[in-house]
């Protein structure tokens, strides 16, 4: 561990400030995905710190219809809303689904969204070639043990994977990100957010050095909609997908009139599937229907003899979410 | 003569006296204590898997803040050779030239002031490799091979020509990624000399092994080397070896004249120490109509590292599994440029049971017999090599007991046959036959005037139970409370003990124990007064009780132990007792018996996802008399999760290129959670050993052993799908 400065302001445009002016300086919220980088994988090294958790950032506001959550909300606070209870429980049946209670006590959603890859070549300075640490220097990866890594827009530069469960939901609800910059706010839908690896794995997201995120805005689901989050890995709890799928549907005398699907444990950024969801609008529902959603949701993958099991298995989990939440299992 | 057990507090669900201490952080773990004035080195390891430190330049770590040294083969002194010790050769001394043989070799000992300064400054040490193709694959023709490297195969017999009349034949290869034992306490050593003396704090299973091999690797006397570890954070075997990151704790702190501290980090857990090695197993068996097995042949190959050692072979026990007259074992392992395999939790029985116990149950669905019917069949009434009687043996009991608690007979034998839902429901079970191994023990017994006592050995307790048991023993044979006995272990410089390992230790500390129990009693006895009517009795004529002696026959004639040293003006009073058990075994005229077990257990699968889950597990245990219930509990019921992991999850993974591990971190390499884990049964059954003084027998290992086969064959049952290499994950169900 290098030495670095601490500094935890207590407002927004002076931590902005602060991280804009200094290229080496970063972030802190929960900590639990920055620390370990700093601390324990030892593959970054700011040379300032903010810690952000004194920022007036924290909090959910809005009604049954859309909620504001503010960055440091953590993860178990968003679990415990009532409105995401009532209103969107996929969300919370993600939120509960990962890390462990300890970590999403700490955990922020800002943070949440942002956290890196757990992709182990990356997170091993004693590994050369990885393009998202160094760019151009190739990725260890595709020629690795790579298991955890994703097979939708993923290519030969990198197949890290967007780790995170609660985007998977987020993601099928439109979520926007609210943001703040040295030059004012901006507001990006989640979809927009990320940046798939292309040949720069290194730039994940459109946030720009300095900006912070100060909220994301979530619509919630309209009433009759159901919703559920399924999470396949090895361990029954404590580890992260292997495949996943949050789906909220509403079926209106067996036909589905409306569907959101995203899958997780698969894509390089949570992954929405809109042909899925094209493909299912106005058909029975059933099996055979949810079965043909997922052979639309799946294609150009890019596998590793690791990952290609998961081409397979993200559709069985998607078939069974779909199952589970519309109550048609034939 | 011998003191006689009482059963009072014997055998008793006692919670372990170091409960406490452990959940509310007092006890010290190595990795807790810290020395004024000691510095922290951080190990810098190969990033390669084979080749040759061309140069290293250390200017830039040196120059960084706090360093106190940078120590690498270039600057430090020549190591002398540690001893063999009764479990084989030291692994290879660090430091020892240019070369390297494995990713993760220590090239460098990076001291400093501070440990984070330490850290840093380890990344700016500059190595300079020649880089050569490491061998990771055991197949690599390049592979060095050592055939029957310890002389531990068996030829009993004609195997061939027995397979070749054998009504039913099987054949059949198994495979085990090699898994890393990671016990949750990081190894640490804090080594401080003074002189040619040296005191060292160290994560070890051992003591008296750690204090022989420091004192030969720097030339010292031994008598003057002082290994301490009064607690382990667990060691499931790898605290059986003197690695090089302790060795190099000590090698910096002499050089530098002051204390050092090191703790490993987690990747180094897996670099640094030993793992079960990685195997391959071909099981041919021969049987006749009825199920009896007229041959067995077993051919392990396992890996080892470059230019080590590893005292292990799977087929070790292999033998002794089954009544079965003619057996071949063949012990084969490769060398590779790999970090060193070495003993983990029942090496090498844990392996061959799951082959062995697959086997079977393959053959019981050929054949039409059912499971436990099979290994009732071809149970081993007397030892199958000696002929000789077993010392205890209740494996039929644990066979037969087993079913009918797990309504093993409610459930249809036909595979594929049991739903829940989505879900195929899948019984299986396997039986298990552990090795016996004890080793030569020593502990004192010293009672003050107020009737207390000190027991002491050079014993660990790893988190087993020693503590506990060693008092729960002493103060039942010596008829005081628990309250009244202080343990002391964990320490070279007490009287000469075994490792906590093979299962062993509470056999040898037990029978040490109790012999030191009768002689205390002998010179209690002895120093009476003539008027006493103890006077001129022998051991087995009085019985000690409510903190005194009595006569056996007379319940009021007999003296307080406050008396005896009192009228003496003795304050205190000791008594050193040994055993030998493997010498005494050689005359027993029987077999001397290790724990048997069967294990039962229901899983499901969710056959589109792949999921596999645990429902039930129950381990029916032949471990002799208790010394302990809940500790002995303890121990199968860790085993058992041990074995959940082994079936499910471990699996050590290395880069094909560098044989770089892929998954040492705990994010990483899985081992069971809770959930992971159902409600674990647990029943013991037989009897007191009739060769072990105390009648006790080892349980630290057992409870790993048969899981893995008993949830393969329920994954068949579930499936009809036969699962010949570990772990059975997602991608081999779904
Ligand atoms: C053992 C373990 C298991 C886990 N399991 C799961 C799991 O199963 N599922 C899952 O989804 N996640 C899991 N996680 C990931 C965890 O959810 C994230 O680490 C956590 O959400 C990050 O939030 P944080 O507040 O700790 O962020 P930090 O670690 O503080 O920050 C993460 C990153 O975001 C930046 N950042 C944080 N907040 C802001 C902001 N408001 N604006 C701009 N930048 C910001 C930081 O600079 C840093 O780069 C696990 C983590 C661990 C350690
Ligand atoms: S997958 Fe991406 S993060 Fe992982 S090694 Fe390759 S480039 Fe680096």
């Amino acid at each position: 561990m290098a030495e670095f400065e601490y500094l935890r302001p207590d407002d927004v445009s002076g931590a902005v400030a602060t991280v804009t002016a200094d290229p080496d300086a970063a972030f802190l919220a929960g900590g639990t995905t920055q620390l370990d980088l700093m601390l324990k994988d030892r593959i970054i090294a700011p040379t300032t710190l903010v810690d952000i958790t004194r920022l007036p950032l924290h909090g959910i506001t809005g009604g049954s219809d859309r909620i504001r959550v503010g960055a440091l909300t953590t993860m178990e606070e968003l679990a415990a809303d009532e409105r995401v209870v009532l209103h969107a429980p996929f969300i919370r049946e993600a939120l509960l689904l990962g890390a462990s209670t300890q970590l999403r006590n700490m955990a922020t959603i800002g943070g949440n969204i942002l956290q890196r890859t757990r992709c182990r070549y990356f997170r091993d300075p004693m590994v050369a070639a990885c393009n998202k640490r160094e760019p151009g220097s190739g990725c260890a990866a595709v020629t690795g043990a790579a298991r955890m890594h994703a097979i939708l827009g993923a290519g030969p530069n990198c197949i890290a994977l967007h780790a995170s469960d609660v985007c998977v939901p987020l993601m099928a609800l439109d979520t926007v990100v609210q943001i703040q910059g040295a030059d004012g706010e901006r507001s990006v839908p989640l979809a927009e957010f990320y940046t798939l690896p292309g040949d720069r794995p290194d730039i994940e997201n459109v946030l720009r050095h300095g900006e912070i995120v100060t909220a994301i805005d979530i619509p919630l689901l309209p009433a009759g909609m159901n919703s559920g989050y399924l999470k396949v890995r090895d361990r029954v709890s404590y580890e992260f997908a292997l495949t996943s799928a949050a789906a909220a549907v509403w079926v209106v005398d067996g036909r589905i009139a409306d569907v959101r699907i995203a899958l997780g444990g698969v894509g390089t950024i949570p992954w929405r599937a809109p042909e899925a969801e094209q493909s299912l609008r106005g058909q029975r529902a059933g099996t055979r229907a949810f079965r043909a959603a997922a052979e639309a949701a799946i294609h150009d993958t890019f596998t590793v003899p690791g990952t290609q099991f998961k081409v397979e298995l993200v559709k069985r989990t998607l078939v069974r979410i779909l199952q589970t939440v519309s109550g048609v299992t034939s | 003569m011998t003191a006689t057990i009482n059963d009072r507090l014997l055998g008793q669900p006692f919670d372990r006296l170091d409960g406490v201490l452990k959940a509310t952080g007092a006890a010290p773990y190595p990795s807790d204590v810290s020395i004024p004035g000691q510095a922290h080195a951080v190990l810098l390891q190969s990033p390669i898997g084979a080749g040759r430190i061309r140069a290293i330049d250390s200017t830039a770590a040196e120059a960084a803040p706090g360093v106190v040294a940078v120590i690498t083969h270039l600057n430090s002194p020549a190591l002398g050779e540690a001893p063999m010790t009764g479990l084989g050769g030291p692994p290879r001394n660090p430091f020892t030239d240019d070369r390297v043989l494995h990713y993760g070799q220590n090239v460098a000992v990076v001291v400093a002031e501070r440990r984070e300064q330490a850290m840093a400054a380890a990344l700016l040490v500059d190595v300079d490799y020649e880089v050569s193709a490491p061998i990771l694959d055991m197949d690599d023709p390049r592979a060095a091979v050592e055939n029957n490297a310890w002389g531990l195969e068996t030829h009993d017999g004609d195997v061939e020509a027995a397979l070749a009349g054998a009504q039913v034949t099987y054949d059949g290869t198994f495979r085990i990624a090699p898994e890393t034992n990671n016990p949750i306490g990081l190894f640490t050593t804090v080594a401080e000399w003074d002189g040619d003396r040296l005191t060292i704090h160290d994560s070890t299973q051992w003591p008296m092994m750690v204090r022989a091999s420091l004192a030969a690797v720097f030339g010292v006397p031994e008598a003057g080397v002082r290994v301490l570890v009064p607690y382990l954070g667990g060691g499931f075997g790898n605290g059986l070896r003197t690695w090089p990151h302790t060795i190099l704790t000590a090698l910096a702190a002499r050089m530098l004249g002051r204390p050092v501290k090191l703790t490993l980090t987690r990747p180094q857990m897996f670099t640094s120490l030993g793992h079960r090695a990685q195997s391959r197993q071909r099981l041919r068996l021969g049987v006749g109509g009825d199920g009896r097995m007229l041959a067995m042949d077993h051919d392990a190959t396992a890996s080892l590292a470059a230019e080590e050692t590893n005292f292990s072979a799977i087929v070790i026990g292999s033998p002794e599994a089954y009544a079965t007259p003619n057996v071949a074992t063949h012990d084969r392992q490769v060398r590779l440029n790999i970090p060193n395999p070495s003993f983990m939790r029942a090496p090498g029985h844990a392996e061959a049971n799951f082959a062995i116990e697959s086997a079977l149950d393959e053959l019981s669905y050929q054949l039409g017999i059912d499971p436990v019917e099979l290994r009732l069949i071809n149970h081993a009434d007397v030892h199958p090599r000696s002929g000789l009687p077993w010392s205890s043996n209740a494996l039929r009991e644990c066979l037969t007991v087993g079913a009918e608690q797990f309504g093993w007979n409610d459930r249809n034998p036909e595979p594929q046959s049991m739903r829940d839902g989505n879900k195929l429901i899948g019984y299986g079970m396997a039986g298990v036959t552990f090795g016996w191994y004890a080793a030569p023990c020593t502990a004192t017994i010293t009672m003050d005037s107020a009737g207390s006592v000190i027991v002491r050995a050079a014993a660990t307790d790893i988190g087993t139970g020693t503590y506990t048991v060693a008092a729960q023993l002493t103060a039942d044979l010596l008829g005081l409370s628990m309250d009244d006995v202080t343990v002391k272990i964990g320490d070279s410089d007490l009287p000469p003990a075994p490792q906590s390992g093979g299962s062993g230790l509470a056999v040898a500390l037990a029978a040490a124990v109790q012999s030191g129990a009768a002689k205390l009693i002998e010179a209690l006895i002895d120093a009476v007064g003539d008027s006493s009517p103890l006077r001129g009795k022998t051991v087995d004529e009085v019985v000690a009780e409510n903190g005194g002696l009595r006569l056996r026959d007379d319940a009021d004639a007999g003296e307080t132990f406050r008396e005896i040293l009192g009228r003496h003006g003795l304050d205190h009073l000791t008594a050193e007792g040994t055993s030998d058990l493997a010498a005494a075994a050689k005359n027993a005229k029987m077999a001397t018996a290790p724990a048997f077990a069967a294990r039962f257990v229901e899983i499901t699968i969710d056959e589109d996802l792949g999921l596999l889950r645990v429902k039930r597990l129950l381990s029916v245990v032949d471990g002799g008399r208790l010394l302990n219930a809940k500790t002995a509990r303890s121990q199968i019921i860790g085993g058992a999760v041990m074995g959940i992991g082994m079936a499910m999850f471990e699996d050590t993974i290395y880069d094909q290129d560098t044989g770089r591990i892929a998954n040492a971190t705990f994010g990483d390499y899985l081992v069971p959670v809770n959930a992971d884990v159902p409600d674990l049964d647990v029943v013991f059954v037989g009897e007191p050993d009739r060769f072990s003084p105390t009648g006790v027998k080892g349980l630290g290992e057992v409870g790993v052993v048969g899981v893995a086969a008993a949830i393969a064959n329920a994954v068949y049952h579930a499936t009809g799908r036969r699962m010949r290499s570990l772990p059975i994950t997602i991608d081999q169900l779904m």
